[in-house]
């Protein structure tokens, strides 16, 4: 069963919460979800746009003004 | 690997999130109705893509396409409407319910509305993602006004690169175009061919195509490889066009959706595709002018169209297919048919058992196309227990032909 990993990186400026989701990822299976919490419009571009590049599936939601939820799922 | 899909209803479902999604979700989330806009990358579209907006009314002073597209989406999440980016990977549109899926979520909607818009073919040579909307333009509409003065150069020979080439030579000091084919042999028609060749502003670069474009913050040389010889062309200019034509973001409606050749969606004046409840609006629908203002056009009655689809769908379903009916198709700006009206009343009042329903075509023919697949009027469709028995046409309309089908 595939898991879902939540990561806080809510107050952190880039690139923070992108080397933090790298190191989460490495750590987690294929078909494992991590989803990154960020408020930094620059984390909101640069973390999908690293995930996208690795070939992962994303999905970034406003969940509140200027605080996002990026939804990454390992696929390989 | 694979999970179940997060379900999600919504009225309706936008794909697309740039000037067309935008507009059709401010349209339908000030209709309430509730509304999820799906973009793959960033809201705004290829309009970010452009310095400055010029000629779209209401902003004199010119707005940056990035700007115009964030005041977009700021009324549009101003009536409740929901974005998530992400990509689409998958439509069915063969039910009622509209099925979109994602990687992780299956949105059920009552209406779709297709904004994907299409993207400018690219040369692919090499610093190209770099300079895209920083030297590196795609609409002379929109920025040839900022190249006053200027060189620029031109890629392409269609019908777009001269005639938006010849456009740019009214603003800027020269116009280079480079032309893949011989001497002599542009793509375009014969007309825009002799007006380009008489035109002192514009030089033709032929048998030449980018090799890379160069430049530090902004591009400002473009070094063009000449097919015959090898040699490369560099080419110093303020702005680089590409007009190597347009590619619809439309593969994942193939099979689906009605297509013109180049896979331009096909709909009508009201913005309707072949499927019933799928509306599409902006640069994915086959027509003539691709401009941020023509978006807004479309998706205004994409939106309203999406918006009275779901009002006639839910009438329909849940007052005229409801036990027994007697629905009256007819066109009341028409004086017979207003006559007959007369006496439907008064098979009202004769059969309790039955409810009456008027469908007036004046102004939409939706409830009537759903309850005859002509729509024609006037008729007469008969419902009992909630399905269609009996459809009277005009020939053969009269009181005791309905009764004797009651």
């Amino acid at each position: 069963m595939s898991k879902e990993v939540v990561l806080d990186c809510l107050g952190e400026a880039c690139p923070i919460p992108l080397v933090k989701s790298e190191k989460a990822i490495e750590k987690m299976a294929v078909g494992d979800v991590l989803v990154v919490q960020v408020d930094h419009s620059c984390a909101m571009k640069n973390v999908p746009e690293w995930a996208r590049k690795q070939g992962y599936e994303v999905e970034v939601e406003e969940v509140d003004d200027g605080e996002w939820e990026i939804i990454i799922e390992k696929t390989k | 690997m694979d999970r179940e899909k997060i379900v999600e209803k919504y009225d309706v479902v936008i794909i697309g999130g740039g000037a067309s999604g935008l507009t059709a979700g401010i349209y339908c989330g000030r209709a309430r109705l509730n509304t999820l806009v799906l973009e793959e990358s960033l809201v705004g579209g290829i309009a970010t893509n452009t310095w400055e907006i010029e000629n779209y009314p209401g902003f004199p002073e010119s707005i940056s396409g990035t700007g115009l597209m964030n005041l977009f989406y700021q009324q549009a999440k101003k009536f409740g409407v929901k974005f998530k980016l992400t990509n689409v990977k998958n439509v069915d549109f063969s039910g009622d319910v509209k099925i979109v899926e994602t990687f992780r979520n299956r949105y059920e909607a009552k209406a779709v509305i297709i904004c994907n818009g299409s993207k400018p073919r690219l040369t692919n040579a090499e610093n190209e993602q770099q300079y895209i909307g920083k030297g590196i333009a795609f609409c002379a509409t929109c920025d040839a006004a900022s190249c006053t003065g200027e060189e620029v150069l031109v890629i392409g020979s269609g019908d777009a690169a001269i005639e938006e080439g010849m456009f740019l030579t009214k603003f800027a000091s020269k116009v280079k175009v480079s032309i893949i084919h011989d001497e002599g042999i542009m793509d375009c028609n014969a007309i825009a061919k002799s007006a380009a060749l008489a035109n002192p502003k514009m030089e033709f670069l032929h048998n030449t195509v980018v090799e890379r474009f160069e430049g530090g913050e902004e591009m400002n040389r473009v070094i063009l490889k000449n097919l015959k010889t090898g040699a490369l062309v560099p080419v110093d200019c303020f702005r680089c066009f590409l007009f190597i034509g347009y590619i619809p973001n439309t593969s994942l409606y193939k099979g689906i959706i009605d297509m013109s050749g180049k896979g331009y969606i096909l709909t009508n004046e009201n913005m309707e595709t072949n499927v019933h409840g799928v509306f599409a609006a902006g640069d994915v629908r086959e027509k003539f002018l691709r401009q941020v203002a023509t978006c807004v056009g479309d998706a205004a009655t994409a939106g309203v169209m999406a918006e009275k689809y779901i009002a006639e769908s839910e009438i329909f379903e849940n007052i005229i297919m409801n036990g027994n009916g007697i629905a009256y198709i007819y066109d009341a700006s028409d004086a017979e048919h207003r006559e007959f009206l007369e006496e439907i009343e008064k098979l009202e009042a004769e059969y309790d058992e039955y409810c009456c329903h008027k469908v007036d075509t004046y102004k939409s023919q939706g409830l009537a196309k759903r309850l005859c697949k002509t729509g024609h009027c006037p008729s007469v469709v008969i419902i009992k227990n909630g399905k269609i028995v009996k459809v009277i046409d005009e020939e053969h309309l009269s009181k005791k032909n309905i009764e004797e089908n009651l």
